[in-house]
């Protein structure tokens, strides 16, 4: 359907100027990197922006580095990109596996890690590995520079702590100072693309300790504390995960929609649960299934 | 409101004037005839709108023409000056049956092929699984970009 | 049964028909030469439609205030149902181009708006006010029968219809097929044995990529053309001037032309959206008018495959012979029926499967209700009414503890048989389907699961069809030569990806001898390209090869009897070889083509002798017809003959997640004979495919409301190159057809059909789990398998 509501479109070419735009514009703005979810909303009404400002034109929104034992992720890079790292599938496995597990490739190399948290929909693919690494969200405006966990990002279903005038300038993600194994589990329609009924990351580090954090079975993507704290600190025993399984009624709240009913979603991520486990630490020892092989 | 740009479009320098609302499918196919691009489902889902931008598959339904200035652009017409032996084996094996989805499938295995010249089987169907088919039951295409990646060196 | 030559209809030697030759329109498709609707150029006047559509299910159309969307600038005209109260339909008219009083689905379209490009259409289209007054509506079949359900059309018993349907007036029953044989109450006294069962069939949408397309106009001196994505281009021509007859058009002032089209699967078929182009061409007098279909509308507001809810009642012996049959058959089919009826029939026909049962009691029973018209779909009710016939045929051979194949075996119908409506049965090739595919899938040999979490299932199903047409639905071909003995084959049958204008041109090479890549089969324009009924049925390989067959026939006699008048030679000593004409007893002559098919042959006297060959043939069955007992079905021979086959599956279930995965599937049918192995075993791939994705995934939601909440890629899920099974076999079994060319009978729409039942059998083979509403998906099967054990994995 074409687009029928009209804007202007805006091109910064640094960052001071973008952040003026926004200001200029507030609320009444759109950002524009990947233009995978935006586009779609504008030609289905769902939103309807004065200006679209593209910022691909910012150099150092295309950084992708380590610096200070951190992986910065710039706001334009995409998904390819992130695909492509050596980098990030050798020190981010879980990163990886969420990217590798998104979409398409045509719609890979465009949407960004960015956009993706901006659009938060609750079964967003890179929230487990963001969550799980413990990633900061870095924003920018005119009032200055911002910093804000991603444990805080997620306020709610297409909800997020940006505020009017305010863009994503990047993603910083603390490189783990061990060793680990990783694994992204994502509950599909079949083996085509879809987007997730249910996720599930997790980090099996060296020394027993564990990371699992959850999405599209709650109103926020989030870390499913109480399982970890359950699983850390001892190897990984058919009855501990029997254990921690027990313990999702407390940690997810799967509802019912067309994709999938909320009693199927809880049985799945059961058995996620466990198969993510397993995968993960069998990784961590250099063994278990190659990275972007489905465990389901 | 018309923003000018300036692009390749398969080898050739464009210039052009559009609207801020413009999609990159909607100028090519109605700004500047290219057909190939097609509107399947104008959403992103299906892959008929498949182009290559500097070298990478895009939905050419998701990204506004604005966002095209200073970019490569490479569509099936561009492809076509000189078949390739993908083409070839396309059209050997019979792959295709209507058609419609022939464009950007040869876009999304042109660019598997040019960073992958021995992809495996599930390489393959990863790098076209972003495109619909609903006739051929995509074996025969399978086979036939097989075919092409043996006939690299 | 036509007359062809005798020698053609046996099985003999052939150097085109029968090879694998590479289709004739592929580099177009694969070089972005191909045009398809919304390719082509019409020009800076073209205006561009959008249509307003209603929200409701049910509801009266109380006014409809077009001023706000009037005034937008570069808004050409608004037109309502006021503008277009003309019915329409093929095989019933009950549908109006616009509505008229009231809507009868979501997505109804009640208006339009044309203007000078198609945002300011869209922009304008969302200003036209309607005001509804909603009326009770009815989404499901079995109610749709009772009494108190609404009635959606009144004036049922005023609607023009073909002989054979029988509406009820006064009730949602707008079609009731019976079928009654032998004596069904006996049969089951006999059984020892009655398993009866009710299955569940929901609706699914077609998916071509290309969604419809169409641009109308009428000329300034009062010409319509029609440039559709369409299937059925003379049929749509026939429809457009029924339907506007009212404005002065008839069939002489239609011409409906149809470039490429991007996949059919029978949504392109009949008339759907194309009418609203074709009105709103008569609005704007002059100027060219384009209708695109978007994505969303291809879901809901064009044919769908009907639902289906049925009941079979099987009645068999221990010995496993079937003694009494009765299925009944209540169908959703949607808010008009007027091509969707068929299907209705069509199954009522069919609904034994290819078994042998004296005793049969069929009710196939078409139902109004307020969702969006049914109509024809890969199959034509034959994939619906198989899901249950032949999960309930395993079924019933396990309970008896007989293997289902030989269950199958020792039932399935043979040539001379009596179907249920009386006529015999054709010869085919369905033991040998059977026996193939069970080597195929290692019928009877247990193997081992992957992993301890997973299981095997095999299963194996038989099926049919028989084209569904009109008993005098015909095929015409013209066949002309050009001056280098190239030939154009002109005829109206549709590429819609199946590939014949390659098997037509096969048809003609192996007559004419001019090699397939010298032959042109040019798409259909109503005005150039002879009559073609629809490109449906699967049946234009037969109908449509037909024509071509004795098209070529044609001409080559007339190359022969020119010889003979022109060069003094006998002409039943001639024959055709390497594009030259040759003669048995004098080797060494020959006499090119080229030299003398638009020329002529220059004889003694220097004067030339004969001019261009052209040759004609036309196909229309002289033996069908539609007419039986209202209440028994019995009489006539509405079906032509029915094609045959087996379709097997391996598959692997997880039993934790409910994860299906197709291991191997094979199908064979018998096709007669293979003109052209490649596009059969294409068709093998393609449509199983997409009968496994009706079974495993694919699943149209309706909310309470009626409306579809799954309009998308991104919910109604197709499959990827992701998706394929692991291996597809496809088997040709070629039992000839007498009356067919080079003895070839179709196949496109079969092999889509035994997939459903096939992947439910083998799941519950794999599992214990028998589920009978479709889709199979990896929920049900594993929700099934938890309640069973209550302790989780």
């Amino acid at each position: 359907m074409p687009i029928t509501c009209e804007f202007e479109y805006l091109k910064p070419k640094d960052l001071t100027a973008a952040c003026e735009m926004l200001a200029r514009y507030g609320n009444k703005a759109a950002v524009l990197a990947g233009g995978t979810d935006l586009l779609v909303w504008l030609k289905e009404g769902m939103r309807a922006p004065e200006a679209v400002v593209d910022v691909k034109a910012i150099g150092e929104l295309h950084r992708l580095e380590v610096r200070h034992g951190a992986l910065l992720v710039g706001a334009s890079v995409t998904f390819t990109e992130i695909i492509e790292s050596a980098t990030v599938r050798s020190e981010l496995p879980l990163l990886w596996e969420c990217s590798h597990s998104m979409a398409f490739v045509g719609v890979r190399n465009r949407a960004t890690l960015a956009g993706n948290i901006c659009s938060a929909v609750p079964c967003l693919d890179g929230a487990p590995a963001l969550l799980n690494y413990g990633a900061d969200v870095l924003v920018e405006s005119a009032d200055g520079p911002r910093e804000i966990p991603v444990t805080d990002w997620f306020l709610g279903p297409r909800r997020t702590a940006i505020r009017p005038g305010e863009l994503v300038a990047g993603i910083r993600i603390p490189l783990p100072a061990r060793k680990h194994g990783a694994c992204y589990a994502k509950l599909g329609r079949y083996r085509g693309e879809d987007l997730a009924q249910v996720g599930v990351g997790v980090l099996a580090l060296e020394g027993d300790e564990y990371r699992v954090a959850f999405c599209a079975v709650g109103p926020v993507p989030a870390r499913a504390l109480k399982i970890e704290a359950l699983l850390n600190g001892h190897p990984l025993h058919a009855e501990r995960v029997r254990a921690a399984q027990d313990l999702l009624p407390e940690e997810i709240r799967p509802i019912t929609d067309i994709r999938g009913s909320k009693e199927y979603r809880m049985h799945m991520a059961r058995i996620m649960l466990a198969r993510a486990l397993d995968a993960a630490v069998a990784r961590r020892a250099g063994e278990g299934p190659p990275l972007g092989e489905s465990v389901l | 409101m018309r923003i000018p740009i300036r692009f390749q479009l398969n080898g050739m320098a464009r210039s052009v004037e559009v609207e801020p609302n413009d999609t990159l499918l909607e100028m090519l196919r109605d700004g500047l005839g290219i057909k190939s691009p097609k509107t399947g489902c104008d959403r992103g889902d299906c892959g008929s709108c498949t182009v290559l931008l500097n070298g990478r598959s895009v939905r050419s339904c998701l990204v506004l023409a604005a966002e095209a200035d200073g970019c490569e652009i490479l569509t099936l017409e561009g492809i076509s000056a000189h078949p390739t032996a993908l083409q070839e084996e396309l059209a050997r094996h019979n792959s295709f049956q209507c058609g419609f989805c022939a464009p950007g499938l040869v876009l999304s295995a042109t660019e598997l092929l040019a960073r992958n010249h021995h992809p495996t089987r599930a390489q393959i169907q990863e790098a076209i699984g972003g495109n619909l088919c609903r006739c051929t039951g995509y074996t025969p295409i399978v086979e036939a970009i097989e075919a092409a990646a043996g006939r690299e060196p | 049964m036509i007359e062809v030559e005798p020698e053609r209809s046996l099985r003999q030697e052939t150097k085109v028909v029968g090879q694998p030759v590479e289709r004739i329109d592929g580099w177009e498709k694969i070089t972005a030469a191909a045009r398809f609707v919304d390719d082509l150029e019409f020009g800076p006047a073209l205006l561009h439609a959008c249509v307003v559509e209603s929200p409701h299910a049910h509801a009266r159309v109380v006014r409809i205030d077009t001023k706000a969307a009037e005034e937008i600038p570069g808004v050409v005209k608004v037109v309502t149902g006021r503008d277009f109260p003309f019915k329409f339909g093929l095989y019933m008219q009950d549908r109006y181009v616009f509505a008229q009083d009231r809507v009868r689905f979501v997505g109804e379209q009640v208006a339009a708006v044309i203007a000078r490009d198609a945002k300011t259409a869209a922009r304008a289209a969302a200003l036209v006010r309607v005001e509804y007054e909603l009326l009770p509506a009815v989404l499901d079949p079995v109610a749709a029968l009772e009494e108190s359900a609404p009635l959606l059309h009144p004036d049922l018993g005023g609607y023009r219809h073909v002989p054979w349907f029988f509406p009820q007036p006064g009730s949602n029953v707008a079609h009731w097929r019976k079928i009654r044989k032998g004596d069904v109450e006996a049969g089951f006294s006999a059984a020892d044995l009655i398993l009866e069962d009710t299955y569940r069939v929901p609706r699914y949408a077609h998916c071509a990529i290309e969604p419809h397309g169409m641009v109308g106009l009428l000329d300034a001196a009062g010409r319509l053309t029609m440039w559709t994505a369409s299937q059925s281009p003379f049929t749509q021509r026939h429809v457009f001037a029924e339907a506007l007859a009212p404005l002065g058009l008839s069939h002489k002032d239609i011409r409906v032309i149809a470039p490429s089209v991007g996949g059919g699967f029978g949504g392109k078929a009949g008339v759907s959206c194309e009418i609203i182009a074709a009105a709103l061409a008569t609005a704007v007098k002059g100027q060219p008018v384009k209708l695109m279909w978007s994505r969303a509308q291809e879901f809901y507001n064009t044919y769908q495959r009907q639902g289906l809810v049925a009941n079979v009642k099987l009645g068999v012996k221990r010995d496993g012979s079937i003694t009494a049959l009765e299925h009944t058959l209540y169908w959703d089919a949607g808010a008009y029926v007027e091509y969707g009826a068929n299907v209705v029939n069509a199954v009522g026909l069919s609904a034994t499967g290819p078994y042998r049962v004296d005793n049969v009691k069929i009710d196939s029973i078409c139902m109004y209700t307020n969702l969006p018209p049914g109509g024809p779909y890969r199959g034509f009710g034959y994939s619906e009414f198989f899901f249950g016939l032949e999960s309930h045929i395993t079924r019933a051979a396990e309970r008896l503890g007989i293997d289902p194949v030989a269950f199958r075996r020792r039932n399935m119908i043979r040539e001379g048989d009596t179907l249920a409506y009386g006529a015999p049965m054709n010869a085919n090739g369905l033991a040998e389907a059977i026996d193939r595919t069970a080597e195929a899938i290692r019928w009877g040999q247990m193997e081992t699961a992957s992993a301890p979490h997973k299981s095997i299932g095999k299963s194996l199903v038989l099926f049919w069809k028989a084209p569904a047409m009109p008993p005098n639905a015909a095929s015409s071909a013209f066949l002309k030569f050009n001056e280098d003995a190239s030939l154009n084959i002109l005829i109206s049958g549709m590429d819609i990806g199946q590939g014949l204008l390659t098997v037509m041109a096969q048809i003609a090479a192996e007559i004419l001898t001019v090699p397939v890549s010298k032959i042109r089969v040019e798409t259909p324009d109503t005005d150039r390209n002879p009559y073609e009924w629809q490109t449906v049925a699967s049946h234009v390989t037969w109908g449509c090869g037909n024509a071509v067959l004795k098209a070529a026939t044609d001409a080559r006699e007339q190359i022969f009897a020119l010889v003979e008048r022109a060069l003094g030679f006998d002409r039943t000593s001639l024959y055709l070889e390497d594009e030259k004409v040759k003669c048995h007893g004098r080797p060494e002559w020959s006499l090119p083509l080229r030299d003398f098919v638009i020329t002529g042959i220059q004889v003694q006297d220097r004067t030339f002798k004969g001019g261009p060959i052209m040759g004609r043939g036309v196909f229309m069955p002289e033996f069908s017809s539609a007419e039986s007992d209202p209440e028994t079905g019995q009489g006539g021979h509405p079906n032509v003959h029915y094609t045959t086959g087996a379709g097997g599956i391996v598959v692997e279930v997880d039993r934790e997640t409910g994860k299906t995965k197709v291991l191997k599937a094979a199908l064979a049918v018998d096709v007669g004979r293979a003109i052209n192995p490649d596009l059969v075993r294409g068709q093998i791939a393609g449509g199983l495919l997409q009968g496994l994705a009706t079974v495993l995934y694919e699943d149209m939601r309706f909310d309470a409301a009626g409306r579809l909440l799954n309009p998308n890629f991104s919910d109604y899920k197709i499959p990827t190159a992701l998706d394929i099974p692991e291996e597809v076999i496809p088997i040709i079994v070629e039992t000839a057809q007498a009356d067919g060319p080079f003895g070839a009978r179709g196949m496109g729409e079969h092999t889509m059909i035994p997939a459903a039942a096939m992947a439910a059998n083998a799941i519950a083979d794999a599992t214990g789990v028998r589920i009978d509403t479709m889709p199979v998906t990896a929920e049900k099967i594993a929700m099934a398998l938890n309640a069973r054990r209550p302790e989780c994995p």
